[in-house]
């Protein structure tokens, strides 16, 4: 069963010429963790915004093709019907805090005041997905006083206790250290792992390779690849339009050129491009005394 | 006791006014066009701005408030009754914590919302002499509005700078209404002038693209073209019609 | 500024356990006695107020409030009056051109009773009462709750903008920017003052609202509250006594005119 479903979706911004999205097809299963790569501009945010229901109906603009989230449709759901079902987290996390709360527990529990859950499940809600995150010890400090990667992890648990059934995040980690990033996508993994939808634009292609189970690549609004983490990551297609890869990919794929790498697949991530060049039968010493 | 009665009668029909049109616009439907979530958003930044800058003035001990720039800024790209909230709440919330003497102004501070949001719905800020001729009529709304309020709250002279115009003029044998209005009329124009231009100035800085999520964010498309002349023309005439005010308003007021 | 934070005192007092409500009644009680009931009402609520703000524990900064703000404005408010009012014919004093009459002696005192009623009511129900208590009280029984948000909101941002302020403040001054001399001068070091200020926390407004949506902001279904503010019959009965004495103090008006 498909939760996503966009056909043929273009979309212009207001006061705009060139569409942010051009026929973009994604359908995505219940369960499924898919990672969104591409450029700056590439329409990474569009895409989520979409998914989101912020588009169209935050952003206005003109909106043509079919969007199916969680049995809505963007052209008959109002965005108030749609947040209870799909969970928009972004990369600032000061943008986030909602500024209406003094406390860390009063942030979480903003969303579930607005739509109306009632005190005592509201509360073990709030307690249960802080527990989830890791962030319980923040519950009375106050959500400005939080260091980056602390204000993503009350953001992101501030839209899980909403209990979403679509989790989109839009470079959650971009904007934080190398400690808070770790934390992020720690959480990020157990909700994944726990069976959540999750659609996850991000840059950090290792990363992907280990959790994701299906990567689109996006550019100039358009998709150009879909498929496994290993089939997209690797492919030729990325290096020429430009998007960031491995690094181990591309040792690989040097390597390859010097014969130094004789599997099928690149590699995206270090167990992979050791596992491969540990099975290169006759490793580098060798060939370069034959050379000589 | 008399000039009090007048003013309680003026309070009485100024509300009566503002009840009717509050009604007209609520079903109408006006009203609650300008209050989308990026204005709720955005009326706390412009109170903090509002209170942040009037402090910074204070700093560079200039004789101006320009306290309201945030109200003016509000009533232009979401409308008159946003800005008209987001002065009264300035005031009122600038009454919690910085100074409660606030509170009692805060019919003024709507009132400069309210009219930057009308002129700006009128096309009058799309450009630097338009931007001058808003701020000048903002000045008339505010010193209407706040004449009467200094009078009957604060007897006429309160804690504020201005309070010296006013007990000069009392010194040299004004009654105390024109006294007040006539204070007002001077210290009024001046601020309200400077405030619409720097809020004018902050918009031009603005993407269109940003700008659009307001609810009227096109009223601040800037108009282009060369218009100093304009500008000279605008300057002059506010500044004789501040003068000729200054000079009529007693034989108003005393009749 | 002193006082860039709310007033709020965290401690436990009479007080502090009214319905917020209840205190919102008493200032407007006071306010609408003072300034519409009979005169000499006016220093009489004066005392009541000063008296009540004693019962709130929050005497210490009570009094701060009181030395700092409240009194400097209302003696210059009663020393200006008393000499510059015109009119009066019982002269008190005379220094020069300037006399002081009785009659606006008494006006000026009467006007100064009734903004410190007011000023100083308000802040009593602002030391007692936390400022997020008080609007979930108040959108309880009606209020917008996005009026409520603008409100904590504006609470919160503001003293992260006067920090702001003032970093910039301290930077432009260090980069030789005149903030001192002359008035030209310091009329110009506005505009570099107001840009930095302003746009990073314009732009912010975009993603806050997204924000803030994506939490349900724009439900139209009923809000619910996290805490529970109670409402005793102790409040109830405080705030229909206040009521009849606000009736009873403009009947008074009428009555005795
Ligand atoms: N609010 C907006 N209004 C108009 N154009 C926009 C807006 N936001 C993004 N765009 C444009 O849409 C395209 C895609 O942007 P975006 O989705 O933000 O890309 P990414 O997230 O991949 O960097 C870019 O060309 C960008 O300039
Ligand atoms: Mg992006």
């Amino acid at each position: 069963m498909a939760i996503v479903n966009l056909h043929n979706v273009t979309y212009k911004y207001p006061l705009t010429e060139t569409p942010a999205l051009q026929n973009v097809n994604l359908r995505v299963k219940e369960g499924e963790f898919v990672a969104i790569i591409g450029r700056n501009g590439a329409g990474k945010s569009t895409l989520c915004y979409t998914l989101a229901g912020f588009v169209p109906h935050f952003f206005k603009g003109e909106l043509t093709g079919s969007v199916e989230v969680a049995g809505m449709d963007a052209s008959k759901s109002h965005l108030h019907e749609w947040v209870l079902n799909v969970g928009l987290v972004f990369q600032n996390p000061f943008n986030q805090i909602s500024g209406a709360k003094y406390t860390v527990f009063e942030e979480i529990a903003f969303g579930l005041e607005n739509i109306g859950v009632p005190r005592d499940e509201m509360k073990v809600r709030v307690e249960e997905a802080m527990r989830l995150t890791g962030i319980s010890d923040l519950a009375d400090r106050s959500p400005y006083s939080l260091s980056g990667g602390q204000q993503q992890r009350v953001a992101l648990t501030s839209i899980l206790v909403m209990q979403p059934k679509v989790l989109v995040l839009d470079e959650p980690t971009s904007q934080l250290d190398p400690i808070g990033a770790r934390e992020v996508f720690g959480v990020i993994r157990t909700m994944a792992e726990q069976g959540m939808t999750v659609v996850l634009a991000e840059h950090k292609v290792e990363w992907i390779a280990r959790f994701a189970d299906r990567v689109v690549a996006l550019h100039e609004g358009k998709i150009i690849l879909d498929g496994t983490p290993r089939e997209v990551l690797t492919s030729d297609l990325l290096l020429d339009k430009g998007f960031g890869i491995s690094r181990y990919t591309s040792a690989a794929r040097k390597a390859r050129e010097l014969g130094l790498w004789r599997q099928e697949q690149l590699p995206v991530t270090l167990e992979e491009a050791a596992e491969g060049f540990a099975l290169t039968p006759n490793a580098s010493p060798k060939r370069r005394c034959e050379s000589k | 006791m008399e000039v009090i009665t007048q003013n309680v009668v003026y309070f009485i029909v100024v509300l009566a006014i503002m009840v009717l049109l509050f009604v007209w616009a609520y079903l109408t439907g006006r009203m609650q066009k300008e209050f989308t979530t990026m204005t709720w958003v955005l009326i706390p930044v412009a109170i903090a701005i509002n209170l942040t800058i009037g402090q910074i003035v204070l700093v560079l001990k200039l004789p101006v408030y320009l306290d309201s720039i945030g109200t003016v800024l509000v009533g232009v790209i979401c409308g008159p009754w946003a800005g008209a909230l987001t002065g009264a709440l300035s005031n009122i919330i600038a009454g919690i914590i910085l100074d409660p003497g606030w509170f009692p102004w805060f019919p003024v501070a709507a009132v400069i919302g309210a009219t930057a949001g009308v002129m700006a719905n009128i096309g009058y800020f799309k450009n630097w002499w338009k931007v001058v001729v808003t701020g000048f009529i903002i000045a008339v709304a505010a010193t209407i509005v706040g004449t009467p309020i200094s009078i009957l709250i604060f007897g006429g002279i309160s804690a504020s700078g201005s309070s010296i115009i006013t007990a000069f003029l009392l010194e040299t044998g004004r009654s105390l209404m024109t006294a007040v209005l006539t204070t007002n009329f001077i210290a009024e124009p001046v601020d309200k002038i400077a405030t619409s231009l720097l809020a004018f100035a902050i918009l031009d800085g603005l993407s269109a693209r940003y700008l659009t999520r307001f609810p009227r964010g096109e009223n601040a498309a800037v108009e282009k073209g060369q218009q100093q002349v304009q500008l000279i023309i605008a300057l002059v005439v506010v500044a004789l019609l501040i003068l000729f005010g200054i000079y009529v308003l007693p034989s108003i007021t005393s009749g | 500024m002193s006082l860039n934070r709310s007033f709020f005192v965290p401690i436990d007092s009479p007080l502090h356990r009214l319905n917020p409500l209840t205190k919102l009644t008493f200032v407007f009680a006071m306010i609408i006695s003072a300034f519409l009931s009979v005169p000499d009402m006016a220093p009489a609520l004066a005392v009541l107020v000063l008296l009540t703000g004693f019962i709130g524990k929050v005497q210490r900064q009570y009094r701060t409030v009181l030395l700092k703000l409240i009194l400097p404005a209302i003696l210059f408010m009663f020393v200006m009056q008393s000499v510059f009012l015109p009119g009066g014919e019982t002269i008190l004093i005379q220094v020069g051109r300037f006399d002081v009459a009785r009659e606006n002696v008494r006006a000026a005192f009467l006007t100064v009773s009734r903004v410190f009623v007011m000023v100083s009511s308000f802040a009593i129900l602002l030391l007692t009462t936390h400022p997020s208590k008080l609007m979930a009280d108040l959108t309880r029984r009606g209020l917008p709750p996005q009026l409520a948000y603008v409100i904590i909101s504006t609470l919160q941002i503001l003293p992260q903008m006067q920090a702001k302020a003032q970093t910039i403040l301290s930077a432009q001054r260090s980069r030789g920017l005149d903030t001192e001399s002359t008035f030209l001068k310091r009329v110009r070091a506005i505009v570099p003052l107001v840009g930095p200020l302003v746009f990073g926390s314009l732009v912010e407004v975009e993603e806050r609202a997204i924000a803030i949506e994506a939490r349900g902001f724009t439900s139209p279904r009923a809000k619910t509250f996290l805490y529970e503010v109670p409402d005793t019959r102790a409040d109830r009965l405080i705030r229909w006594t206040l009521v009849i004495f606000t009736l009873l103090s403009l009947a008074a008006r009428i009555w005795l005119s």
